[in-house]
């Protein structure tokens, strides 16, 4: 950058009677030899002009460049360590505020200062800004400083994220929940949206891509076919749909568990809270299996690509029939083959309405019986009172 | 290795891709180490000012200030001073100087080269082979001997040199936990080529890869240009840096120009120097001494060998004296116990004492840094900073002696108060820190293509690089003023100052006053060369101040005429004129003003090209060139 030095002098207006002189041809005074000290930053640019012929606006973006290799060679961390693309994050006042009593509502992700890598961040990345974090945050770095008693809820916040995401089991399960997450799952196309976009093409690959790739983080299998593009074979679009009809997912809704009461230490109590838990995560699985499913069916009634295919086989067929010389008959082939989709259609409304009444079957009885459980110990606590 | 402490591990090698380099400042009396991030580093006695001293006793190596100790008792043993005898044969060094070391002797083996004799203890030899039942084997030999045996050790100067630097180096490497790559080692000006090559062999010896050798005015310079020291000061500037170190006094004019740098004129003195000042303050101790205890003691010189003694021991304690007055305010102390003839001796002194006692070593100071001046052909009044080196510096009393010669407005480390608690002025760790800043910045150049190992060759010695023209005239803007006051008739700016190195720019920018009438509005100013002089001129002191006094006659006759010195600039030639019409200004407060950026573009045969635009809200409006061809 060129330096430019502000100075605090202001000069006077010109007189009236000022002209500019005329230009006197003289030149500058005449130069004397130096020699210059081989030291700091200004002789090293100083060098790279004369060296690579530079002007002093070339030198400049050379500048930049140079500025840029240094930042690529030190990494993004401090020290000169690589920190593998942590980063520092800003904190802001409401996430230094957090209680940690209520870490259960708390993001462990932006509390660690990784909410740009979420379920991607590998454990190597987790210990590295859960060191970043407790360097900046350690009650001892703070001890001196005058604040209230309570300044170390923060760093209790840090240790219960670091907590919750070392141990695989329950990273799977802030994962499954993340509400950074759960703000987006909304975020899907609507039928009517679909219907009224302009260029249906490019809305649908648009808005749906990100959709799957969001989606594609809770499948057992992996690697998760994506949407991909318009120009896809029969095949892909085949095998997609397919995979994502057998969608295999992990995720579980155990974080949301209601905790046992802590005061009753009756084992009753405790299964009576165990069993409405899983009960309820019964429940949240079941709706989001449909909400996915949802999403599939979405997807697979408006995409193009289907269209697409049809249209092209329909082509084939009719060249085919051409060749052959029969125009009636294709008709009467193109009709069956509409026929035979409606039906396919109707097959697959039914098999949904189906399950979904299973469904709700099933979590009638689960309640059902959750409601007898509880109403037997009843009954029996009020026989052993009885008894006794 | 004595100076080792315990369960030293191997530093391990970092496969960062930042190499880790160190800046070390080796003087003759005292060196220091610092890191890439310029931060001095302690050793582990927590010294950050190392003694350059190597002492042998028996079997151990004392290394830094603890070889300093062994002057007192062991000083045959004990090996200081030994860096300005680097790559000189023996037949150069004079030998009429009495040394309070291990004297310099001429190698027995090699021809002309100086080496030091010292006693040493050979560790004993290994004990009997033993057998499966740890016993001794049979054996024919005589048993040998089981201690270690007395024995002579013939190091060379560059010998002890590598032992010093190895452990200077061994002390950064256990206290950043990495294996250093490099270094940026300081050398004086007055070096001369075998001595700088006899300097990075010893270097290499010690397995220290030496990325430059840097001239310790330019590590001042480095140091005093990085952002964190120079806040607040004009990227342009003159510098005087005071290096007064244990043994030497040097001074250098620098001119700093946005950073560039180069030497107006340096001027060296060994007869100055902390060890002066060490003489002056042992010699006021030992008359003290006497005194108190009506024991006679001489020293510097001294009298016998238990003067010498006591005259160690006094050199020794009046360190800390030394560090105490620079430190506080108050009364420092001085005490030795065992002085002389088993009597002890505690003494204190005032800093206002103490200056009294080293006046002499001030004026000379100032007496140097005239000189100096001089013969650049400039003034103390040019003197925009001074920047302290070395322990002695330190001194307050320096600052205070030097800052009559100087401007008023000038900047020193005493004055911006960076000088105590180990601020970014503090002289004993500039040259380390300068050093560690130009490691860093030669260990990070690319070296992929030609040009970029050209770039490269320029930090060595003697490289064409450093050849640079200069100005030799300010240049500079001036606004035009009706009823200006001064010769010159207007807003003077001067914008690139004489001794800038070409090719240069210099960009400013600043508000130009319009005036209040409306109608078109022009920016105009002319372009001139100015002669910038000294003016003194002979004042009488007030009047009534004589009358108040009028018995002392003397007094009367000195203060008679004050001279009064004043910068002045005088026009001297008209080069061009710029004007252009402003067309983004606005009014406030009833004038009309507007931001306008000038531009001072000289090459590198002094061709100025001089362009000029305004700054309003759409950003940079319409540029206006001129130029003056070289001469």
């Amino acid at each position: 950058m060129a330096n430019v030095v502000d100075i605090q002098v202001v000069p006077p207006p010109l007189p009236a009677s000022w002209a500019p002189p005329a230009s006197t041809g003289k030149a500058t005074a005449p130069l004397v030899e130096r020699r210059l000290l081989p030291a700091g930053p200004a002789y090293l640019a100083h060098v790279k002009r004369a060296v690579h012929k530079l002007t002093f606006e070339e030198h400049d973006q050379h500048a930049e460049n140079e500025r840029k290799r240094l930042e690529a060679l030190n990494g993004t961390g401090v020290n000169g360590e690589d920190d593998l693309g942590v980063g520092d994050e800003e904190e802001g006042d409401d996430l230094l505020l957090l209680d940690p009593k209520e870490w259960k509502k708390q993001d462990h992700y932006r509390v660690l200062g990784l909410s740009h890598l979420r379920y991607k961040a590998t454990d190597e990345q987790i210990k590295i800004a859960h060191r970043k974090k407790v360097l900046k945050h350690h009650p001892d770095k703070k001890a001196g400083v005058a604040g209230d008693a309570n300044d170390d809820a923060f760093f209790k916040c840090i240790q219960k994220a670091f907590e919750v995401l070392t141990n695989p089991e329950r990273r799977r399960q802030f994962d499954s929940v993340d509400p950074y997450f759960e703000l987006l799952e909304a975020d899907v196309p609507t039928p009517t949206q679909l219907k009224n976009a302009k260029n249906l093409n490019k809305f649908f690959f648009e808005t749906f891509g990100p959709v799957f790739e969001r989606e594609a983080r809770f499948s057992r299998k992996q690697p998760v076919p994506m949407l991909g593009s318009y120009e896809d074979s029969k095949a892909t679009v085949e095998a997609f749909y397919d995979f994502w009809y057998n969608f295999d997912s992990w995720r579980s809704f155990e974080y949301h568990d209601k905790e046992v009461n802590e005061g009753s230490d009756h084992r009753d109590d405790k299964r009576y809270t165990e069993k409405k838990n899983k009960a309820e995560r019964a429940r949240r699985k079941k709706e989001d299996t449909a909400r996915l499913r949802d999403i599939v069916d979405r997807a697979l009634a408006h995409d193009p690509r289907i269209k697409r295919i049809k249209q092209e086989e329909k082509e084939a067929r009719e060249a085919k029939k051409k060749n052959k010389g029969g125009a009636a008959n294709g008709a009467s082939q193109k009709q069956k083959e509409e026929e035979e989709r409606k039906k396919k259609e109707e097959e697959e409304a039914k098999r949904k309405e189906e399950e979904e009444k299973a469904a709700r079957a099933e979590a009638k009885k689960a309640k059902a019986a959750a409601a007898n459980a509880a109403k037997k110990a009843r009954r029996q606590q009020r026989a052993a009172e009885g008894d006794a | 290795m004595a100076a080792q402490p315990n369960g030293t591990a191997d530093a391990p090698i970092e496969v960062s891709l930042i190499p880790t380099v160190v800046g070390i400042n080796f003087g003759n009396s005292y060196a220091s180490i610092a890191e890439g991030s310029a931060e001095c580093i302690a050793n582990e006695d927590g010294e950050r000012q190392i003694a350059c001293a190597v002492s042998f006793h028996g079997e151990e190596i004392y290394i830094g200030n603890q070889a300093k100790h062994q002057l007192v008792k062991n000083s045959k043993n004990t090996i200081t001073g030994f860096r300005n005898l680097l790559g000189k044969k023996f037949s150069e060094i004079p030998s009429d100087k009495p040394s309070v070391s291990a004297p310099v002797i001429q190698h027995p083996e090699q021809p002309d080269v100086a080496a030091y004799k010292v006693q040493v203890l050979q560790a004993a030899p290994s004990p009997l082979p033993t057998t499966a039942s740890n016993t001794p084997a049979a054996s024919n030999a005589a048993t040998p001997r089981s201690e270690p045996t007395p024995a002579e050790r013939i190091l060379t100067v560059s010998e002890v040199t590598t032992i010093f630097l190895k452990s200077l180096v061994q002390s950064a490497e256990d206290f950043l936990g990495k294996k250093v790559q490099g270094a940026v080692i300081s050398v004086p000006t007055w070096f001369e080529d075998a001595q700088r090559a006899a300097l990075e062999q010893a270097a290499e010896d010690a397995g220290l890869k030496v990325l430059q050798l840097l001239e310790e005015a330019a590590a001042a310079a480095v140091t005093t240009t990085t952002d964190a020291t120079s806040s607040g000061l004009p990227a342009d500037r003159t510098q005087l840096v005071v290096d007064l170190g244990a043994s030497a006094l040097e001074l250098h004019l620098l001119s700093l120009r946005e950073g560039l740098a180069f030497s107006r004129g340096t001027l060296s003195d060994r007869a100055v120097g902390g060890d002066a000042i060490d003489d002056k303050l042992i010699r006021f101790f030992a008359k003290e001494f006497t005194k108190k205890t009506k024991t006679a003691l001489a020293v510097s010189p001294a009298g016998g060998a238990q003067d010498a003694r006591a005259e160690a021991k006094l050199r020794l304690a009046a360190e800390h004296t030394k560090r105490t007055l620079s430190a506080s305010p108050g009364a420092a102390t001085c005490s030795v116990e065992s002085l002389k003839d088993g009597l002890d001796f505690a003494g204190t002194i005032t800093r206002l004492r103490f200056d009294m006692e080293v006046r002499a070593v001030y004026d000379a100071v100032l007496a140097r840094a005239r000189a100096l001046v001089d013969a650049a052909g400039a003034d103390l009044l040019d003197v925009d900073e001074v920047v302290y080196v070395g322990g002695s510096a330190s001194l307050p009393g320096l600052d205070e002696t030097l800052a009559q010669g100087l401007r008023e407005d000038v900047v020193t480390p005493f004055t911006a108060g960076t000088v105590v608690g180990g601020g970014v002025g503090d002289p004993t760790t500039i040259l380390a820190r300068g050093c560690a800043l130009q490691a860093k910045l030669v260990a990070t150049l690319a070296d992929g293509t030609e040009e970029e190992r050209e770039v490269r060759a320029a930090f060595a010695g003697g490289s064409k690089w450093t050849q640079a023209r200069a100005t030799s005239k300010t240049v500079g803007m001036l606004f035009p003023e009706e009823g200006a006051e001064g010769p010159l008739g207007g807003q003077w700016i001067p914008t690139v100052l004489k001794d800038t190195a070409v090719p240069c720019r210099r960009t400013l920018r600043f508000d130009v006053d319009l005036g209040e009438a409306e109608g078109e509005k022009k920016v105009g100013f002319e372009v001139w060369e100015v002669k910038e002089g000294v003016k003194i001129e002979k004042v009488k002191p007030p009047k009534d101040e004589e009358e108040d006094m009028p018995e002392d006659g003397e007094e009367e006759e000195e203060e008679e005429e004050i001279e009064v010195k004043e910068r002045t600039v005088e026009k001297e030639n008209l080069l061009t004129a710029l004007h252009f019409a402003a067309k983004e200004a606005k009014k406030a407060k009833g004038r009309w003003t507007t931001k306008v950026e000038v531009q001072f573009l000289i090459d590198e045969n002094g061709a100025l090209e001089i362009s000029a635009w305004e700054i309003g809200a759409s950003g940079r409006g319409e540029k206006t060139s001129v130029s003056v061809p070289a001469s």
